[in-house]
């Protein structure tokens, strides 16, 4: 903890400031940050308390262009996002009840925004600089797009006929309808952006080397993702054996991706997936999709470790999807090349690992015995680099290494999304293509051309009403069973209507609002501390800074000699406004802080 | 912990069911000063649900069903919250957050609180259309909805649905039973014995139609006035119409307030043969709990009257210093007797 300060000096936002400014005061930025904890846990940095804001105000298509700065995919996001703000958000914190519906109200902008919405874009001028970018995914499209709107000519080689990575062949349709991928990205990639498909980099034959690329562009990226399923590891006699040209053995990611390409697929009657992430259920759900009578997951772990939205596997069980939980694979059973079931072994849960994962421990002579003709491994995917030609420095999971630069070990050659981080999703490879887009812009022109702001703007009156602190999350309507199975295509959620989208809206406390008392005017009375709905109102010495130079602990105090200001605890605050309208001075004001970029 | 704080430590159980009071009472017996407190969502204290198809029969006055007096929770200082929703525990802090914003702290833990009828996710919609039977306040529901000689359609079946329909039958009831893979729970049956088994069902004046054979429910629907109450329309057209609908797929353990504890969960939660969890200090035991079985080589269920009593029982003599491994005191193999009835061991109880 750095020095203590009395609370009105350190304002770095003036309480009386009358009209809007920027501030690159660290004290602001570390307020938002600090006390917006949905845009901080969101990878592409979204705005989210102002799109909800300008939902609850009906203008669903600035509310899809706010959503916009931050990522350019928000109709696909707002369906399939693993939704790391909303595990962070503080109507989601002990007490508050359950987090607001952000990833619903996100979908809601694009599905409400006008039919003729226009799209608005910042264009810098033309640099003269090429960017090849080696991947169509949502890494690789995210950065096309900034690196295009700042002036670069942007080719993207991807080696599937279509765009979209991971969107497009591996999410199933039900999920995420190709119209509005297709919407999205042609969108993203309309300024100008090159996109050469059937075009595989690699040093095969009929392929393109890498190494011309390096000579034609000035900065190349790699997005290529996680293209490799990862093999199962089973025990004895089926250590070693070969897997894949068994009758009745599926790597999910292949399958997936061949059914995308337009491959027939079938599955047995009982089907077995082994596996517990995205591809798990997306694998199970397609099963059901093609007639399978049934569909277990088999996990190693527990159903609450499924790293997963809770309505997803929830929809999935209502597609028949059961789910066994502590079990491992350790053997197959077959007759001649014929799957017929798996032998398992029964774990128990042991400690975490250190990427935040539970470990399941094997319990020794518990193996048993499960029937199937279908099992689709899905326990994971890694990154292949033998495309690459150059030898480039890897970290320790086999993932290339990359500087705070975004750069590899070779000058020139950057790297983003899943190709850098392992399977992840779909938010943090946009937010990465996004930053190393801007890396790459640094680089090319030898200097930061954009740094981060805070707007500060004063707001007149509480924009919520205490009674909006008692609605609870809305639903999300789902698709009949017989429809959506009928037609596997069908998409399963059908969206927020207008109505569940403006009681979902405000719910959210609009953390972005900074009430404030101007001490020099209070008179003391308490009469804000006796209507707040809980502990937010506080009487301290002081307010620490802490390091980064952003408001730290406040030292609350009993003693009145020691009282140096009456202060709102912004951490506890949830934005009700029923302080501003008990003060009978009017010295409580309240700001909105919002992060945004200017030109340096 | 010395002897003195040993006597006096504040032993909390969650649920007030066959489990949560046995064990009361043991705790009481081992330790006669311990303050202990049951927290429960029930509005009743500790009553007899294995009797409430008695309902149709007549007997409807909630005091018929209470096992104790409300004297002996004085005379025993069992103190019982009723009402109290636990909301989540904080193993570390060792305090239980009710639902109305209270917390209460513990320095034993035992986890009590049974299962609630399960619903498949595939009918979830209908909730609303279905009648359970899991409390007094159900149970009254439903018998207030059936009319004299009414017509009862139960979907899954299991051993409390079968139970009930019994009574049903015995009482002139009509009972249709959509039969499928919970018919039998918590019995383990094989595909060769079912025949025969769905025969005694029969037998028993039981109406039986195998729910996959007529491709599964599409909707359960809600009949206009002077029409049946409910339709329950199946894939290949087939309908049947009745009064209520009742749902008995087995049950499923409440849970959702240990989640996020630390206390490892399967499905239910994970105790080793003592009844511990893995968290120190907390227990489970009864519906709510998977038990590691030596013998099957894996966590298991172990439903019934005999067991869950005999669990609550177990966890109190272990929570009190005893360490002593469970052993299952009821028998689980479903029978057809002479007549050619079926007959559960769930079924009989003291
Ligand atoms: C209607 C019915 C009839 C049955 N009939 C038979 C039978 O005839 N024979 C037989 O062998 N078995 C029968 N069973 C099976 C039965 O479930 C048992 O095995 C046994 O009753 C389970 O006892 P328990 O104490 O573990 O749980 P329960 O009896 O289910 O008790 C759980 C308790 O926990 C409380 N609770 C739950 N969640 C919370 C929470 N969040 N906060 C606070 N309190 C909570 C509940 O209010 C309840 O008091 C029947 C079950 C039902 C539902
Ligand atoms: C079945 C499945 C379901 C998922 N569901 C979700 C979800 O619901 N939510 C979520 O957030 N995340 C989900 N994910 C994860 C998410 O899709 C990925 O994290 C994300 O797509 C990664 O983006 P990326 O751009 O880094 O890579 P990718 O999307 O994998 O794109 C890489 C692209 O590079 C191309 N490529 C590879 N090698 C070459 C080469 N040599 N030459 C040319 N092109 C090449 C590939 O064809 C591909 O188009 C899911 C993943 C899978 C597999
Ligand atoms: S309440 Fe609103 S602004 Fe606050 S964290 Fe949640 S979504 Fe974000
Ligand atoms: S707006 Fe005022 S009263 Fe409401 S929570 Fe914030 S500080 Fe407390
Ligand atoms: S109500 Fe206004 S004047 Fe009174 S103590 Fe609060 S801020 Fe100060």
């Amino acid at each position: 903890m750095g020095e203590i300060k009395p609370p009105p000096q350190a304002s770095g936002a003036p309480v009386s400031q009358p009209s809007e400014y920027l501030s690159d005061d660290p004290r602001d930025i570390g307020w938002v940050k600090q006390n917006v904890p949905c845009q901080t846990a969101c990878p592409a940095g979204t705005n989210v308390p102002v799109y909800i804001r300008e939902i609850i105000e009906r203008q669903f298509g600035r509310s899809y262009e706010t959503n916009r700065e931050a990522n350019v995919l928000p109709g696909v996001l707002g369906r399939i996002c693993s939704r790391p703000c909303e595990a962070q958000c503080r109507h989601g914190w002990p007490g508050n009840g359950e987090p607001v519906a952000i990833c619903h109200l996100k979908r809601v902008a694009a599905d409400l925004k006008d039919a003729g919405h226009r799209i608005t874009e910042r264009l810098y001028s033309p640099t003269g600089k090429r960017v090849a970018i080696v991947g169509a995914g949502p890494a690789g499209v995210a950065a096309a797009h900034d690196l295009s709107l700042l002036g670069h000519d942007v080719v993207i080689f991807e080696r599937e006929e279509r765009a979209g990575g991971m969107l497009r062949y591996g999410i199933p349709e039900f999920r995420l309808p190709r119209g509005t991928l297709d919407i999205e990205l042609h969108n993203a990639l309309r300024l100008g952006v090159q996109v050469r498909t059937g075009v595989e980099i690699g040093n095969k034959d009929g392929q393109m080397p890498m190494s011309s690329l390096q000579q034609e562009f000035d900065a190349v990226l790699l997005a290529t993702g996680c293209m490799a399923a990862s093999p199962l590891p089973l025990l004895g006699e089926w250590e070693q054996r070969e897997l894949r040209s068994m009758e009745g053995v599926e790597y999910g990611l292949d399958f997936l991706m061949e059914m995308h390409r337009g491959v027939e697929k079938t599955v047995g009657k009982r089907v077995a997936v082994v596996g517990a992430g995205f591809t798990a259920l997306d694998c199970a759900r397609v099963a059901a999709r093609l007639g399978a009578q049934e569909v277990t997951i088999h996990i190693r772990t527990a159903e609450e470790y499924i790293p997963v939205a809770p309505e997803e596997i929830f929809e999935a069980k209502r597609e028949g999807v059961r789910i066994k939980g502590l079990r491992t694979p350790v053997g197959l059973t077959v007759e001649g090349n014929r799957l017929t079931g798996i032998e398992f072994v029964q774990n128990r849960l042991g400690g975490w690992r250190s990427n935040g994962r539970r470990q399941a421990i094997p319990i020794e002579g518990s193996e048993f015995h499960e029937p199937c003709d279908t099992i689709i491994i899905a326990i994971g995917q890694q990154t292949a680099n033998d495309y690459l030609g150059t030898k480039l420095e890897l970290d320790r999971w086999g993932n290339v290494r990359i500087g705070v630069d975004g750069m590899t070990s070779h000058k020139g050659l950057f790297a983003a999304g899943d190709y850098v981080s392992g399977a992840s999703t779909v938010v943090q490879a946009v937010g990465h293509g996004r930053q190393v887009a801007k890396r790459i812009d640094a680089w090319l022109m030898g200097r930061e051309r954009r740094k981060q702001v805070v707007r500060i703007v004063p707001v007149d009156k509480p924009l919520r009403e205490r009674a909006f602190d008692f609605i609870t999350r809305q639903h999300m309507p789902t698709a009949p069973l017989d429809e959506r199975m009928r037609d596997g295509k069908h998409e399963v959620e059908l969206g927020l209507d207008e109505k569940l989208a403006f009681e979902e809206a405000k719910r959210c406390y609009l953390c972005n609002l900074r009430y404030q008392i101007d001490v020099d005017r209070c008179i003391f009375c308490r009469a804000c501390i006796e209507v707040a709905p809980r502990n937010c109102i506080k009487l301290v010495r002081g307010v620490e800074i802490d390091e980064q130079g952003a408001y730290g602990k406040l030292l609350e105090t009993k003693e009145w000699n020691q009282v140096g200001a009456i202060w709102i605890d912004n951490n506890e605050c949830i934005r009700c406004g029923q302080c501003y309208t008990a003060c009978p001075v009017q010295c409580i004001s309240i700001s909105r802080c919002e992060l945004t970029e200017v030109e340096i | 912990m010395a002897e003195a704080a040993k006597k006096t430590r504040h032993h909390v159980i969650v649920g007030s069911g066959v489990t949560g009071s046995q064990a009361a009472e043991t705790l009481r017996e081992c330790e006669p000063d311990a303050r202990i407190t049951i927290l429960t969502l029930s509005s009743l204290l500790f009553y007899n649900r294995y009797d409430l198809p008695k309902v149709f029969r007549g007997h409807r006055d909630w005091r018929e069903y209470l096992v104790y007096p409300a004297t002996y929770y004085r005379d025993w200082k069992i103190n019982v919250r009723r009402c109290s929703r636990v909301a989540g525990v904080d193993a570390r802090r060792r305090v239980i957050a009710l639902d109305h914003k209270e917390e209460v702290h513990f320095d034993t833990l035992l986890v009590a609180s049974g299962g609630r009828g399960y619903i498949p996710e595939d009918l979830t919609d209908f909730r609303p259309l279905m009648h359970g039977f899991s409390s007094y306040t159900e149970a009254m529901v439903v018998a207030n909805e059936v009319p004299k000689k009414g017509h009862v359609i139960m979907l899954g079946g299991d051993m409390i649905g079968l139970d009930l329909a019994r009574t049903l039958l015995d009482t002139r009831h009509r009972v249709t039973l959509v039969a499928g893979p919970y018919t039998f729970w918590p019995h383990e049956v094989d595909d060769d014995e079912r025949p025969a088994l769905i025969a005694a069902l029969e037998k028993m004046g039981i109406e039986v139609l195998e729910g996959a054979d007529a491709g599964g429910i599409v909707s359960i629907e809600q009949g206009a006035p002077g029409l049946s109450a409910r339709r329950v329309l199946f894939r290949d057209g087939t309908e049947l119409y009745g009064d209520v609908v009742m749902p008995f797929f087995g049950l499923s353990p409440s849970v959702e307030f240990m989640l996020g504890s630390g206390v490892d969960i399967e499905r239910g939660l994970l105790v080793d043969p003592a009844l511990r969890t893995t968290t120190e200090g907390i227990y489970a035991a009864g519906d709510v709990c998977q038990i590691w079985s030596d013998a099957e080589r894996r966590y298991r269920f172990y439903y019934g009257w005999k067991n869950v009593r005999a669990m609550g029982d177990l966890a109190a003599r272990n929570i009190t210093g005893d360490d002593k491994p469970w052993a299952p005191a009821q028998d689980e193999k479903l029978h057809i007797s002479g007549d050619g009835k079926l007959q559960s061991p769930f079924w009989e109880y003291a």
